[in-house]
């Protein structure tokens, strides 16, 4: 089974490709409308020097474009969430619950917490299916 | 979340508490000075001014009152927090004192953030974007309900969207939180006892919330002890201020522990049947507890009812060697009784809810974020219309 490096196009590629095809994440997204840009804050001493920007879209239970961006696009998602890299790396491995972290500050969010908790079931199989995803984390080079 | 070796949580309650008789004309000075500042804007609204329950409290902060912002409605919103921080900005303010209820300490809180942060309170919709403290915020609640002087929400209305937006920032929650029973004796008995139900369904939420932990669940069975003791002696007695005072204390209390165990299905349902109906938040939720806590129940899941049987021992009901399901039903019918002793409206018809109202919010609360907390699994929109059906 392929293996891909964190935060790289590739990487994104192979998750949307895993949303996409998954039946359960269409019935449970029907409803969500927008993107959602994730930015990594940098940590040199994890063997992330600079910051990353990802944007993802999705659109009632399709996935349309999964970017390696800048900052700029980021800032044209409907919603944005940042953290430090640790704690990333702990939501992509399931050893960290998305919607706790963001309430604990863990995780920041830019727009409309309810929106997010309506629709948890969508936000928690998105980050499921991540975990699918063969991953190599800077840190573990 | 379980009790057991996986339990994990973060548990987050800033405020300093400074609670007595007279305190807030006497503790406030020394406070803001504590706190480094001299020029306060003081946010409040036409009812606590009419009630007089603001005025000794300006006079006695003298010249380090630079002005008063009581343009707030029942229901705040972004463009009354715009306003309100141009005002505040205007006078070079360096701290914010609210005296009043919910809506006003949360204008407040986003006034707080705009002084420091410049800007629009719209592009704050969001969870811990601040990086760094807001300008201070003392708060001076005038009902025991919201417990919103301890936490670190703020919801606005957002006139463009049509919705309210929820703003949740750690670094904004209020510094210190002066509680002063004087203020609240001129509550009127359904006012006293909508907040004061508000209060009870915070503690009882966050106690069978799926997010509870040991420490909220200990400030809520206080804060349970003190509503179910003290909230009938307020009704009967508005004078009474050590009852008032421990009204307070309970509802903070009940802040701190839903703040940071999160609410349920009662929430969910009552923000709902407010959206469509209108009626206050206090007693949508006072009617609706007891018919939640039954339906958390019925399900038979033991730690639900584990979890009333000792809410039943709180409420003075039960005690330790009672059958578990017993005890838990016996909770739900003593918060039946509680509304009648204080005179709370028991069924939602009451407040002239009718049919149509509970079919459009019973779709809204599937909705609503809080009704993910609830300890049962809310399966479906008909199940939430039982409910209201059987409060109607």
């Amino acid at each position: 089974m392929a293996t891909y490096n964190a935060f790289t196009q590739e990487w994104l590629n192979a998750w949307k490709q895993k949303i996409a095809e998954c039946q359960e994440y269409k019935e449970i997204a029907k409803d969500w409308e927008g993107s959602v840009a994730l930015i990594c804050n940098a940590d040199p001493s994890k063997n992330v020097p600079k910051p990353g920007y990802l944007f993802t879209d999705y659109w009632h239970g399709d996935v349309r474009d999964f970017l390696v961006c800048d900052e700029a696009k980021t800032q044209t998602a409907k919603f944005i969430m940042t953290a430090d890299y640790a704690r990333w790396k702990q939501v992509a491995k399931k050893e960290l619950d998305a919607t706790k972290a963001l309430m604990q500050g863990k995780l920041k969010l830019k727009g409309d917490l309810t929106y997010i908790v309506r629709n948890v079931k969508a936000v928690n199989k998105v980050i499921d299916l991540l975990t699918e995803v063969n991953t190599v984390w800077p840190d573990d080079v | 979340m379980a009790y057991n070796n996986s339990l994990s949580f973060v548990y987050f309650g800033p405020t300093k508490i400074i609670f007595g008789s007279g305190s807030s004309t006497a503790e406030l000075e020394s406070e803001m000075s504590a706190l480094g500042c001299s020029r306060a804007v003081v946010v409040t609204d036409p009812g606590v001014i009419k009630a007089g329950l603001s005025e000794k409290i300006i006079k006695t902060l003298g010249d380090k009152c630079v002005g008063v912002f009581s343009d707030v409605p029942q229901d705040t919103g972004i463009d009354v927090v715009n306003r309100g921080a141009a005002f505040a900005r205007e006078k070079d303010a360096d701290i914010v004192i609210s005296i009043g209820g919910g809506s006003v300490i949360d204008t407040a809180k986003c006034m707080c953030i705009l002084l420091t942060e410049g800007g629009d309170l719209a592009n704050f919709e969001g969870i811990q974007l601040l990086t760094r403290p807001q300008t201070p915020h003392i708060v001076i609640p005038t009902t025991a309900g919201t417990g919103s002087e301890v936490t670190w929400i703020a919801v606005v209305f957002d006139k463009r969207k049509g919705q309210k937006i929820l703003i949740v920032e750690s670094y904004n929650t209020p510094r210190v939180a002066i509680l002063d029973p004087q203020l609240t004796l001129t509550l009127p008995p359904l006012l006293t006892a909508s907040t004061g139900m508000d209060a009870m369904t915070h503690a009882i939420e966050a106690m069978t919330s799926i997010d509870r932990e040991p420490i909220s669940a200990g400030m809520a069975l206080h804060a349970i002890r003190l509503v179910s003791t003290y909230l009938p002696q307020c009704t009967q007695n508005g004078n009474n201020i050590n009852a008032r005072g421990q009204m307070q204390l309970a509802a903070t209390m009940a802040g701190w522990a839903f703040c940071n165990s999160m609410v349920g299905l009662v929430h969910a349902m009552a923000h709902s049947i407010g959206a469509v109906s209108h009626i206050p938040h206090g007693v949508s939720c006072g009617i609706l507890l007891p018919y939640c806590m039954d339906y958390n129940i019925d399900d038979g899941e033991p730690e639900a009812i584990k979890i009333y049987a000792t809410v039943a021992q709180a409420l003075g009901v039960s005690t330790r060697n009672d059958e578990p399901k017993r005890a838990a039903k016996a909770a739900v019918k003593e918060i039946f009784d509680l509304s009648k002793r204080i005179g709370h409206p028991l069924k939602l018809s009451e407040s002239g809810v009718k049919e149509a109202d509970i079919l459009k919010a019973a779709d809204l609360s599937m909705a609503d974020g809080a009704i993910v907390n609830n300890i049962r699994c809310v399966l479906g929109k008909d199940e939430v219309l039982g409910i209201y059906r059987r409060a109607l």
